[in-house]
């Protein structure tokens, strides 16, 4: 892994426009500004449609960038976007596999095409399928995986060529409770081998367990930015009641939610 | 290139871990062969229809036998289930040149293609069709079919990429197949009714067409063979082009 001194990720002034039919524009994301360190597990919350996978895309050279400019391990993802591929490792919302490969053969094809001879990307694919313990279903085609175990595959996959940062876009999304504690573990280990982690998450729980600093994007804009102590410490003074909050009190009061709005806009009906 | 050997190997595998796609490619060409010979073979009997020089009105249908082989590639559909899985997504953030991940599934049709086409002329052997310009010529017919199959993939590929749905991909292939049928397939231009005559001319795949059929009913025809080979070409330029700047451009 080659160490870069200086962030990790750095965004400065993040906009993404999307023009739709009638030249209609929407504002994705407004202007994001963020540095994570070298090291750090960093969570990327936020709503639905708040902005959070655009953010993510963008970051992976995925999407152009509207304006605003963004490095990742050091690497101008604009100028150099093959350079910044080389250091990220991607696993995105859905767990983008070839349903038609088995899960040896995709992390061999992963490594020969990030450079790897085909011998040391045999060695990688075996070490990785320990690693994510998909062993016993090495040799089977991905489509009959279970969705816990396309998550660590495609995790797997993103980890072949030992990348600096790693940017996970709700990688426990639809996992059972046994699943997400597997994909936490396996983080908390891939972060203790000097990774930095970019997470995005919808589960406030997973953010508080991994994260080592959180920021909430909300309307395309960064609202909140901290650690979660500090997050929490901060609601606790502005609202002066002495108890502790949550880190979805925190989030409902960054992102000017109510409990009873984010449950479904419930309204109180007389006869 | 490495990548694109890569990519087409694993497209390779792929299909053929989809054999009921590889037999239906198959089938239904050689089923149309059937079918045409059987309704128009008494019509055009081999003694007395100069056209077919000697041969069966198979022989004379070959040529849309192959290019019906040739258009029913998967790569199109297997691209495009692969955008609407997230996995090409996973392939873009890799880095490797963009022209790879659009190349290595043709570089796996023409293979694909070469082994169908020669299959399909085994096939027909047996049921008197040769190949009057021997085995170069042979080797010359799978060529331009496989060409012909990597031109009609990288076309649909396109709307694959611009529409990024099944649903739009598969019905853009009703767009190209008329193509195939706007031409001399029956009998020979100069014996088409006049707006049907004008269709076959302007219509590319006509002289592809035209190039097959000489290297089965007739000696080497250069003339006609390089015309074949010449719009196969300059498709192929074109379809090369655009599908490198939709990948380029794809966001």
């Amino acid at each position: 892994m080659n160490e870069t001194s200086g962030p990790a990720v750095l965004a400065e002034g993040l906009v993404k426009h999307y023009t739709g039919r009638g030249d209609a524009t929407v504002e994705a994301v407004r202007g994001v500004d963020l540095e994570v360190s070298s090291g750090e597990i960093f969570g990327f919350l936020g709503p639905n449609g708040a902005g959070k996978s655009t953010t993510v895309r963008m970051l992976t050279t995925l999407l152009t960038i509207t304006s605003g400019r963004a490095e990742v391990a050091g690497v101008d993802i604009a100028r150099d976007p093959d350079g910044a591929r080389r250091r990220i490792g991607v696993a995105l919302q859905e767990a983008g596999l070839d349903p038609r490969q088995t899960g040896r053969e995709l992390l061999v094809l992963h490594g020969r095409l990030f450079g790897l001879s085909a011998s040391a990307a045999a060695e990688r694919a075996q070490e990785l399928l320990a690693l994510v313990d998909i062993e016993d279903a090495a040799d089977r085609v991905t489509k009959g995986y279970s969705g816990g175990m396309k998550r660590r595959l495609d995790l797997a996959a993103a980890l072949v060529h030992e990348p600096e940062v790693l940017f996970l876009d709700e990688p426990t999304t639809g996992l059972d409770p046994a699943s997400r504690l597997t994909v936490w573990e396996e983080l908390r280990r891939i972060n203790g081998h000097g990774t930095t982690i970019f997470l995005t998450t919808q589960y406030l729980e997973e953010a508080d367990q991994l994260c080592n600093r959180i920021a909430i994007i909300d309307g395309g804009l960064i609202v909140r930015e901290g650690t979660p102590a500090a997050l929490k410490a901060d609601l606790r003074e502005r609202r002066g009641d002495g108890m502790e909050p949550t880190l979805d009190e925190v989030f409902l009061d960054a992102t000017g939610r109510t409990r009873a709005r984010a449950a479904g806009e419930v309204q109180e009906v007389t006869a | 290139m490495n990548a694109t050997i890569m990519l087409g190997k694993r497209a390779l595998r792929e299909a053929v871990r989809q054999p009921d796609a590889l037999f239906m490619t198959m089938f239904i060409p050689i089923f149309f062969l059937i079918v045409n010979t059987g309704q128009a073979a008494e019509l055009f009997p081999s003694g007395s229809t100069d056209f077919l020089n000697g041969q069966g009105y198979g022989a004379f249908q070959l040529p849309i036998t192959l290019l019906l082989a040739a258009s029913f590639g998967m790569a199109a559909l297997f691209l495009v289930e692969e955008i609407e899985g997230g996995y090409f997504d996973k392939l873009r953030a890799i880095p490797i040149p963009r022209y790879a991940m659009v190349l290595g599934r043709l570089v796996a049709e023409g293979a694909k293609c070469i082994v169908i086409a020669s299959l399909i002329v085994l096939i027909a052997l047996p049921f008197g069709i040769t190949i009057a310009s021997g085995f170069f010529g042979f080797l010359l017919l799978i060529g331009l079919t496989a060409l012909w199959g990597v031109v009609y993939a990288g076309f649909m590929q396109l709307i694959a990429l611009k529409s990024r749905s099944a649903a739009a991909t598969n019905s853009g292939g009703l767009i190209f197949f008329p193509l195939l049928f706007l031409t001399p397939n029956f009998v020979p231009r100069d014996m088409l009714t006049e707006p049907m005559e004008v269709a076959a001319t302007v219509n590319p795949v006509t002289y592809l067409m035209e190039a097959m059929r000489s290297l089965i009913l007739d000696d080497l025809d250069w003339e006609k063979i390089l015309t074949g080979f010449g719009v196969v070409a300059a498709l192929g330029v074109v379809m090369l082009v655009l599908n490198v700047r939709m990948i380029k451009r794809y966001d």
